[in-house]
């Protein structure tokens, strides 16, 4: 085990030191960052929307270690960028901040935003690194155990990451989470099917023939909603407090640590499972964090401990949704199923196949990206406090400017941009009804993979249901996938309540 | 009204489109061949590698899970409110605002990208969208919209047929007079309100600069495409890119 934990640090040492050596990576890193945390600080932009249009930007026009670096900059920036306005103005610049403006403003209304910014930029930076260095190792080792994976592990797998992401993602009904999922598949059904050719729901338009492009899918159903959201309301002028030193004070940051590399633990954790995402992991995080620290009672008064618990936790998710992305093709979270997208165009296909070297590449562009996102953090803040200023109402309709530009010059020309602003008005609508977003776009970028392998498992097994559960990873797959739907129905709900009161009660006793 | 109940009255006419879509859709898929099909008497696919099986099983689940929502949404209260305003928590003003930008947003896809030059048209709905909804005063927003789907209606009737998306028109010209237009009236009035701030300043600046900056960058410097380069101001730019400026820094001028 030691060995191969040595081999790999040794693999990613070489790959860092390419990276860092090449002036290229910073043309790319710095403004990929520095744009990542506009966007995160910006209330209505969001990392997801970050990556989609730099997806749209590079395309595959570029080489894609260059375009990787670009991405996953901005990724990592856009996460910490969040903590920004959640923290100065108790409005969380992404979802995945949400929780750390619980403990941020009221350390802000103490005088303390500062030093909660400081700390929260060095909780960030620990945090990626956490979880990127997991990133490194159990990638290889679920690698191994991916190369026994067949197409009815994967068409389970697919699965479970759209019912996943549907179950965790609700904000009121699970079944909304489901139907939004069932969606994105059905959305992906359109086109040729993979294994006959066969047209499905064209109605003779050639341009669904090729069915419908990520890129403008993933536009139409972040920007869209977001951008007439932010404009639906009138002028808010964002009165950002002043802040004092930002520069966390090293013993604060030991003082800390295990509350740190607790939450990067969770963080990861949760940022593996598919389709959940960087804003589960910092409740989740917050939410362990309460009942264990010591100082829980003080949590949402203005805790140092809460705000760490959320903010390392969702950098480290990043680390976390990389690994099914790379592992499976399954993304980990939403900004992950934008980077699917651009590996997706530029013809990589994740899983046991994929290029070694790709990965430590990736590897090495996080680490690099979460220390640029550090240095920039603590000398360059006031840059971004200031950009709090900016009313949406100004910048929304230049990112609906980027957006189209971005959709259109992946490839589909006009016909692509119709299709996102399509989506974008089913988004929003959906957004109001409270159906959550994410497993539609989960369900899209996995709906082919679903189709395909599924299909494939019965005609290698002659139309023998048998092969989903007589394969021992299909069968453990197959009873995660049906327990998870069990789950959510009220009698079976009840049942378990009941027994688990009985339960306690016995213990009690 | 509580926001459950409200909720649910939404919910109740979305399970009912829900049903309606995945009967359609069932019915589609019903057209793809699934038992023993077969083309030009070639037996091509069983039943479970059918091309219907899984949007079967996708519109079929669909179709339950209408009902479930259906069911909860008349449980918990949301079909009795169903058809009022109330309980469907529209607000009208909200809705005219929505219903302006979602109009601006699609005039800009559907009518204006296609036809116009990229940079007129972005600098149109680029004002249209920040002096419209930048204070929400009803009658500039009616405004700004009018100004957008003016010049929008014109390119779509004028120059429908996708074959003449690519040429040269003069809905380039109609599109930038309304720009200007748009833009005069905003600082007149706002000059005359005494209103004239550092966002109403800007938004020129930010109209033109933006979609300009970004289509150069498209278009010569991450060398993808770029919509309607036939466009009136991206048409000059490109000829004298290729003609005056690129022999000039290679050395050929």
């Amino acid at each position: 085990m030691i060995d191969f934990v040595v081999a790999q640090l040794l693999g990613f040492s070489s790959a860092l030191y390419i990276l860092v050596v090449d002036p290229i990576t910073y043309v790319y890193l710095i403004p990929a960052v520095f744009l990542g945390i506009v966007f995160g600080a910006l209330p209505g932009l969001t990392a997801t929307l970050a990556v989609t249009i730099l997806t749209g930007f590079f395309g595959n026009k570029f080489p894609l270690d260059q375009a990787l670096i670009a991405l996953i900059g901005s990724y990592v920036g856009a996460i910490y960028g969040g903590s920004y306005p959640s923290i100065l103005l108790n409005i969380p610049g992404t979802a995945a901040s949400a929780a750390t403006s619980m403990d941020g403003y009221p350390l802000t209304k103490k005088g303390l935003g500062g030093e909660a910014l400081g700390l929260t930029t060095t909780a960030s930076f620990i945090g990626t690194l956490f979880g990127t260095f997991c990133l490194l190792i159990f990638v290889w080792l679920l690698l191994i155990v991916s190369k026994n994976i067949a197409s009815p592990e994967k068409a389970l797998l697919a699965l479970f990451g759209i019912l996943l992401s549907g179950t965790l993602m609700s904000q009121d009904l699970v079944i909304k989470g489901w139907i939004s999922g069932l969606i994105g598949l059905a959305m992906a059904m359109v086109g040729l099917d993979p294994l006959l050719s066969e047209a499905r729901y064209t109605f003779d338009w050639s341009y669904l023939l090729s069915g419908f492009q990520v890129v403008p899918v993933l536009m139409g159903a972040f920007a869209i909603p977001q951008i007439m959201d932010g404009m639906r309301e009138a002028i808010k002028l964002m009165k950002v407090p002043h802040v004092g030193r930002i520069r966390p004070e090293a013993r604060e940051v030991g003082r800390h640590m295990p509350t740190i590399l607790r939450s990067g633990a969770i963080g990861t954790g949760v940022g593996a499972l598919p389709g959940v995402g960087e804003d589960v992991a910092g409740w989740v995080s917050y939410g362990v964090g309460k009942s264990m620290s010591k100082e829980g009672d003080q949590f949402g008064k203005g805790s140092k401990d809460g705000l760490i618990s959320a903010e390392a936790a969702n950098n480290a998710a990043i680390g976390g949704a990389l690994i099914p992305l790379l592992v499976l093709g399954i993304p980990g979270s939403p900004p992950a199923a934008a980077l699917l997208g651009a590996l997706k165009i530029n013809n990589v296909i994740p899983g046991p196949t994929i290029d070694p070297a790709l990965i430590l590449h990736i590897v090495a562009i996080l680490v690099l990206a979460s220390l640029t996102m550090l240095l920039m953090g603590l000398l360059t803040a006031k840059i971004f406090i200031k950009i709090l200023r900016i009313p949406q109402t100004v910048f929304l309709p230049v990112v609906m400017v980027l957006t189209t530009i971005g959709s259109f010059s992946v490839g589909g020309g006009i016909n692509d941009l119709f299709l996102m602003i399509g989506v974008g008005l089913v988004a929003y609508a959906m957004n109001k009804m409270h159906y959550p977003i994410a497993p539609l776009v989960i369900g899209v970028i996995l709906g082919g993979l679903f189709d395909e392998t599924f299909r494939r498992s019965l005609l290698i097994s002659d139309g023998d249901m048998t092969v989903f559960f007589s394969r021992p990873g299909a069968a453990i797959l197959l009873t995660l996938n049906v327990l998870l739907v069990l789950s959510q129905i009220p009698a079976i709900k009840k049942m378990f309540a009941g027994l688990t009161d009985k339960f306690k009660r016995k213990v009690v006793k | 009204m509580d926001e459950k109940t409200i909720l649910r009255a939404r919910d109740f006419w979305t399970s009912i489109v829900l049903f309606v879509a995945s009967l359609f859709f069932l019915f589609q898929t019903s057209k793809i061949p699934f038992f023993n099909s077969a083309s030009a008497g070639v037996d091509s696919a069983q039943w479970y590698d059918s091309a219907a099986l899984v949007p079967f099983g996708i519109f079929g689940i669909l179709l339950v899970l209408s009902i479930v929502l259906f069911v909860i949404s008349i449980r918990d209260g949301g079909a009795k409110v169903a058809l009022s305003a109330v309980g469907l928590d529209i607000d009208l003003h909200e809705i005219k605002r929505l219903f302006s930008i979602s109009l601006i947003l699609a005039a800009y896809i559907f009518a204006l990208v296609p036809r116009v030059d990229f940079i007129i048209c972005s600098a149109l709905m680029i004002t249209a969208l920040i002096w419209g909804y930048h204070r929400g005063f009803r009658p500039v927003t009616y405004i700004a919209t009018a100004a957008v789907i003016v010049p929008s209606l014109y390119a779509l009737i004028v120059n429908f047929p996708q074959s003449q998306w690519g040429k040269p028109h003069d809905d380039d010209w109609f599109t930038l007079v309304s720009f200007l237009a748009l833009t005069a009236t905003m600082f007149v009035v706002e000059f005359r309100a005494k209103k004239i701030d550092r966002v109403i300043k800007v938004t020129p600046v930010v109209a033109v600069l933006c979609p300009l900056i970004l289509v150069l960058a498209m278009a010569f410097g991450f060398r993808q495409n770029v919509p309607n380069r036939t466009g009136l101001l991206f048409s000059q730019i490109e000829y004298n890119y290729y003609v005056n400026l690129r022999p000039l820094w290679q050395g050929k001028k």
